[in-house]
């Protein structure tokens, strides 16, 4: 039995007793830990251990399980390449981890892996849904009744050798899954002109679910989709089959005039909530020019952990190597995935826990430290999530109570554990567990050690994660709304000035970044839908709530070099006047990184100077961002687009969307400095934003 | 050893699409970061943008050449050889062609050394995708690096070095799975089989040993003082 304690709990050396701090029990220490004394202390207590893992030894390992589904409705050099990708990908899982495949056009095929050289395959309508049940009868997964017989003892379970038929592992089989995907072909039903192909996902979907669901529940296990272009028929389909009415955008969605969504949405739902249920999860490759119904399909994803990775064609280096990436291994050559995990939080009395937010699910679970007040995924202190890697970040938002309006004793601490068990990619089960505490402080005499303890960078993802959250639910204007008065009450409550007068307002330095974060994220194209399609917002919805802190940040606020003659590379200030003409910049926002020439440099560039042996030092310049780039590149999940452009460059807008339009056409000679580049927009600047917000701070109305 | 490079992204099929890292790139560790990329320049209070640290006259005149560079005057940034940049020439100008039979042979060799432990059908697999390799090899259908790289696997195989050959019949489904997809699985399928029969013989063998000793020294029995 696995102990789990607070670091300030009481122990008792002698008997070998720990009482806890969160349920006040007193405990026995396992056997393992009957060396400890005051001058032997266990891991536990010592404060920079604040995490600490435990594998455990016993029980069976079951193997990872991969059931790749796959579109046939593809252009030919798409799925030659894909074709590829999945024989490549079964070099690089282990030899004892499952593999089945499951591929659909306009019918649904599960095929049956076989050594025997004879591929059998069951063929589904894709116009039909089916209950779990049906499947499971119609591939024959469900046991027939087993005579008794007196004389006989009872059989063991058959159970593996009925669901291998279409889960066999990699050692035995990958030679004739090799030549199974070789000889795949496009879906043979023809596509007529104006038309678009008759592409089943709905049920396909729902197949590999009901598949995995009777055959290995609560197991690990990954459904990955692989599709290249919108579901048109059956259950879940996004769009009809006629090209000339297109695929919903958000003015549609806005006009009420997206008559498949709700119907698919749900469809999706459902299937996301049972794999969830199981701890499978789904990923998403989504690749091609148009939308693919990213937009009705993304809780399959954000509910079981999986990853959704959009790309234009699985001829792309951006989708082969991404893909490349989801099996990539540690130092110990371990995937760096984890699968079918549960995180449960405790609290001390003092706090509550009012929600998650993040790639999981609630698992219901109530009890004394559940919180009445929702935030996120609510409700519950314990939480499931299928599908981990080592950025998972889950945002968890507590509540503190006073009992009965009870002062806070001072000096009092308040703690909170987190325990996550997981199935690690090697299949040993582990238990992680993480115990902080914290000292109270009165908001009204120790503002100052409030102060000083903030952590802008958590609080600004913490909120932007909220702020994304309702926006899927609330119109666009509410959630704007909402987070502006939050940070108009956080300058009242924190910053410096005399009532009524804006110039006098000033904010210390622990809050120095966190008006300009909640000012680029109010612009971003998580709040901002304009500009992007419904799958395009879906997607950066996607990884942004579950990424961890610094990517996180990268998303909400680009981070901006400048490189120059004039010293090393330095971050510059994400606004028009860094944009010169004797600069190069580098912009990373996480989903792209930009390297954007300045006008002269693309000048010199042109004229060839980084040929000529005597102006080495500039063909140094332009190689060292590349370089950096190049280092991003190397480690990014998902690879972000590569974007090398210059001054005048149609590409450059990706520059200029995110910059701070502090100079525009508006206000260009207003500010009597020609530096930088105007932009053309109509957007408010952050210098409008910050008076704005300095205006409402000090106002006695608010 | 696998090869480090980066090749360009497709532009044609995906506008951006990001460069390709070889497989030998991608799975070695991080070295020391140049430049780490994550510092943000807070705005300032009072509201007025920052005025750049460089001196760019308004109205740009007709520019001048770039700064010359000088011995004097280092760049500023330690430019540490790129792996983008051309590899060293450790080879010889004259690259020694690579025979077709210095890789079918031992691969052969290996699958008659396998036939009695692993199932015929396997043998057979293994023996079809082997045909592939010679057919593609003789009709010119593989690349130079292919080549190469199939020498060290072989050669990482008779040396009963597992890992290393695997890891090569990685790299190559990694960076050139076009060429190879076809037969290389039947490769990979003998590494294990050789594995796995390298392991089951040391086992024989060690239990051998273990009975001959048995056989000389009877434990529990004391000898006469």
């Amino acid at each position: 039995m696995v102990m789990l304690y607070g670091r300030k709990s009481q122990v008792d050396y002698r008997a070998k007793l720990w009482a806890c701090n969160f349920c006040f029990q007193r405990n026995q220490f396992p056997p393992a830990y009957a060396g400890i004394s005051e001058v032997n202390q266990p891991a536990e207590l010592m404060p920079q251990f604040s995490t600490v893992e435990y594998v455990i030894q016993r029980g069976a390992q079951s193997p990872l399980i991969f059931l790749y589904v796959v579109d046939t409705c593809l252009e030919e050099d798409d799925l030659q390449a894909l074709k590829e990708s999945l024989q490549m990908s079964l070099s690089l899982l282990p030899p004892d981890a499952l593999v089945g495949l499951i591929t659909f056009g306009r019918m649904v095929q599960v095929h049956e892996l076989s050594c025997e050289g004879i591929s059998k395959s069951y063929v589904f309508r894709g116009t039909k849904d089916l209950t779990a049940k049906q499947i499971q009868d119609m591939l024959g997964l469900t046991k027939p009744a087993v005579p008794v017989h007196p004389a006989r003892p009872a059989q063991p379970q058959e159970h593996p050798s009925i669901s291998s038929r279409f889960l066999q592992p990699i050692h035995k089989i990958d030679m004739n899954l090799t030549d199974l995907l070789g000889e795949l072909q496009r879906d043979p039903w023809p596509v007529p002109q104006g038309k678009r192909p008759l592409r089943s996902t709905g049920v396909a979907l729902s197949i590999a679910v009901g598949l995995l669901e009777g055959t290995f529940p609560n197991t690990g296990a990954r459904i990955m989709l692989f599709i290249g272009g919108p579901p048109t028929q059956g259950p879940g389909m996004v769009v009809g089959d006629e090209l000339k009415v297109p695929i919903r955008s958000w003015h549609d969605i806005e006009k009420d005039n997206a008559r498949f969504m709700k119907k698919a949405t749900k469809h999706y739902e459902m299937l996301a909530n049972r794999a969830a249920a199981n701890g499978h999860c789904v990923d998403i490759y989504a690749c091609a020019l148009d939308q693919t119904g990213l937009l009705e399909m993304k809780c399959c994803t954000n509910l079981t952990g999986g990853h959704m990775v959009m790309g234009d064609s699985f001829n792309t280096s951006l989708f082969k190597q991404t893909f490349q990436r989801i099996f990539s291994k540690d130092f110990n050559g371990n995937f760096r995935m984890a699968f079918g995990a549960t995180l449960e939080v405790k609290t001390s009395r003092e706090l509550k826990v009012a929600g998650a937010i993040g790639p999981c699910v609630s698992l219901n679970v109530k009890g004394p430290c559940v919180s009445e007040n929702e935030l996120g995924v609510g409700g519950t202190s314990q939480w499931k999530i299928c599908g981990l890697d080592p950025t998972s970040t889950l945002g968890i938002y507590f509540e503190v109570v006073n009992q009965h309006n009870a002062p806070i004793p001072q000096g009092g601490r308040g703690a909170i554990q987190f325990v996550t068990h997981y199935q690690h990619s090697s299949t040993q089960r582990r238990i992680r567990v993480t115990t902080i505490a914290r000292n109270w402080a009165d908001a009204q005499s120790q503002l100052k050690h409030i102060e000083a303890a903030f952590d802008q960078e958590a609080a600004a993802v913490l909120m932007a994660r909220l702020g994304v959250f309702r926006a899927e639910s609330e119109e666009g204007p509410d959630v704007l709304r909402w987070l502006d008065r939050q940070l108009i009450r956080l300058c009242q409550k924190f910053g410096q000035y005399t009532k009524e007068d804006p110039a006098s307002f000033r904010l210390s330095d622990s809050f120095s970044l966190y008006p300009q974060f909640m000012f680029h994220l109010r612009r971003s194209p998580f709040l901002q839908v304009f500009n992007n399609s419904p799958d395009e917002s879906s997607y950066y919805r996607h990884h942004f709530a579950r990424q961890d802190l610094t990517q996180s940040l990268i998303m909400i606020q680009p981070i901006l070099y400048s490189y120059s003659f004039h010293g090393p590379p330095e971050p510059v200030l994400l606004d028009s006047s860094s944009i010169l003409a004797d600069r190069i910049l580098l912009m990373d926002t996480f989903f792209q990184i930009v390297i954007y020439l300045g006008e002269t440099i693309a000048q010199w560039q042109k004229a060839g100077y980084q040929d000529m042996p005597e102006y080495e030092n500039f063909k140094h310049l332009l190689q060292a961002p590349l370089d950096d780039a190049q280092e991003i590149l190397h480690t990014r999940f998902p690879m972000p687009r590569y974007i090398n452009t210059e001054h005048g460059g149609s590409q450059a807008r990706f520059l200029l969307s995110k910059v701070n339009p502090s100079q525009t056409h508006n206000n260009l000679y207003a500010w009597g400095q020609e530096t930088g580049a105007p932009i053309l927009t109509d957007d408010v600047s952050l210098q409008v934003f910050m008076d704005h917000l300095k205006k409402l701070a000090v106002s006695s109305a608010c | 050893m696998a090869g480090l490079y980066v090749k360009p992204g497709n532009k044609e099929r995906g506008w951006n699409d990001p460069p390709q890292f070889s497989y030998g790139l991608q799975t070695q560790a991080g070295g020391p970061k140049r430049t780490p990329l994550t510092k943000r320049v807070a705005a300032p209070q009072d509201g007025s943008p920052r005025v750049p640290t460089s001196e760019t006259s308004p109205g740009a005149p007709p520019m001048g050449p770039p700064p010359l560079s000088s011995k004097a005057s280092r760049p500023p940034f330690v430019g540490s050889c790129p792996p983008s940049s051309m590899e060293p020439t450790n080879f010889p100008v004259v690259e020694s062609e690579i025979l077709l039979e210095d890789v079918l042979k031992p691969l052969e060799r290996a699958l008659e050394d396998c036939r009695g432990h692993t199932k015929k059908q396997v043998c057979d697999d293994i023996s079809r995708r082997l045909a592939l390799l010679q057919e593609q090899w003789a009709g010119g259908k593989l690349s130079m690096p292919v080549k190469k790289r199939m020498a060290l696997l072989v050669q990482e195989l008779s040396s009963h070095q597992w890992d290393a050959a695997d890891d090569i019949h990685r790299s190559l489904m990694v960076d050139h799975v076009t060429e190879v997809s076809q037969w290389m699985v039947g490769v990979k399928r003998l590494i294990a089989e050789k594995r796995s029969l390298s392991s089951e013989e040391a086992a024989n063998e060690e239990k051998s040993v273990a009975t001959a000793e048995q056989n000389q020294t009877m434990p529990g029995i004391q000898h006469d003082p």
